[in-house]
């Protein structure tokens, strides 16, 4: 009876520790779906500008749609802001100085990808605490089997499975 | 021994308990109406606004080349108010406009609007404007964070950004917002 509330126990912890790496996955996983919001006479003649556009439009936001990239929302706004990219592109701006102008517009909320400061520390950080804290829970399950397993039988438990063998031994057992 | 097991037994329903607290907190503070999602912040709070030169709009729905800028408006407060013909919510805010344009000088700026659609709105609706600069394109819209009309933006003396508004201006959004700010200006 005691054996089996600790195997239990054991399960519980195990599927509390795989909840908890499930949930740090899906942190870390970003979803990336293909989209054509784009339409042909917006693209750049140039086919290796305008593969910096694309790229660049997907790492920054709709502002209107907040969970949509700018190269994946058909929105007015979405459209200005590629249009924005682009003629910035033709002018010769890099790719950091356009995403350092947008951001001095509209802020860091612009980019997906949120940069690494204090404010989005935890928000970094959160996946990989979760990994850890799954980890070490299954370590500390995997401990707590393990002294199941190995603890010592006391006294009268190793006497009272002596005393059952003794009574399995059917041959010599005296039928009553 | 027993305690131990007991300790790591709790461990997780303790994170859970952390993770909900911190979850619930977050969502508490989203329903209260403390954090709304829908008004991300401006980046320009408390900086100068950017340089503006665009088109007059005259009532004849055509453009002058006698450009409107915010410097027009250097040395007293400004609200700057982005709108378009094509907005409903700046329909409701009209008269709220209205009101205040007895109170503080206000630059319209119509934005991916077209000049005779912008006069028969103000005809319809009310003109609270001391001038109106067309953003045709959009591209101001952009130089100053605008991710919807209508918004709002209230420049002191110095044209320095105090507040930004993005949606209509309520009766409630008047009372805890815009006009605390246009009393800290001394308006």
């Amino acid at each position: 009876m005691m054996m089996a509330t600790g195997l239990w126990r054991t399960h519980i912890l195990i599927g509390l520790a795989l909840l908890n790496m499930v949930i740090g996955l899906v942190f870390i996983s970003a979803t990336n779906t293909p989209a054509h919001a784009i339409t042909a006479e917006e693209m750049l003649a140039n086919p290796v500008l305008e593969e910096r556009a694309r790229n660049l439009s997907k790492q920054l936001r709709c502002l209107v749609c907040q969970n949509q990239s700018i190269d994946d929302s058909d929105a007015d706004l979405a459209r200005d802001l590629r249009r924005e990219v682009r003629s910035q592109i033709a002018a010769g701006t890099s790719d950091d100085a356009i995403i350092d102008q947008l951001r001095a517009k509209y802020g860091d909320y612009v980019l997906l990808n949120p940069p690494l400061d204090q404010a989005t520390l935890f928000l970094w950080l959160s996946p990989l605490g979760f990994i850890l804290l799954g980890g070490l829970i299954v370590m500390m399950a995997r401990r707590q089997r393990g002294a199941a397993i190995t603890t010592e039988l006391e006294a009268a438990e190793r006497a009272r499975i002596e005393k059952m063998l003794a009574s399995r031994d059917i041959e010599n057992r005296p039928k009553t | 021994m027993m305690s131990q097991m007991r300790l790591s037994f709790l461990l997780p329903l303790v994170a859970f308990g952390i993770l909900a607290l911190v979850g619930g907190m977050a969502l508490y503070g989203t329903l209260s109406g403390s954090r709304d999602p829908t008004q991300l912040p401006s980046v320009f709070v408390d900086k100068p606004a950017p340089q503006t030169n665009l088109p007059r709009l005259v009532q004849t729905g055509s453009t002058t080349g006698n450009n409107v800028s915010v410097t027009m408006f250097q040395g007293k407060p400004v609200l700057v108010n982005f709108f378009a013909s094509w907005c409903a919510p700046c329909r409701a805010e009209a008269p709220a406009l209205e009101m205040l344009s007895k109170r503080v000088a206000i630059l319209g700026i119509a934005y991916k609007d077209r000049g005779e659609d912008t006069t028969a709105f103000l005809q319809q609706y009310g003109n609270p404007f001391q001038a109106i600069g067309m953003d045709a394109d959009g591209r101001t819209g952009i130089e100053w964070g605008v991710y919807g009309v209508p918004e709002t933006y209230l420049l002191d003396a110095n044209g320095v950004v105090k507040l930004r508004h993005a949606g209509p201006l309520t009766r409630g959004v008047l009372e805890t917002t815009i006009f605390p700010a246009l009393e800290a200006l001394g308006l």
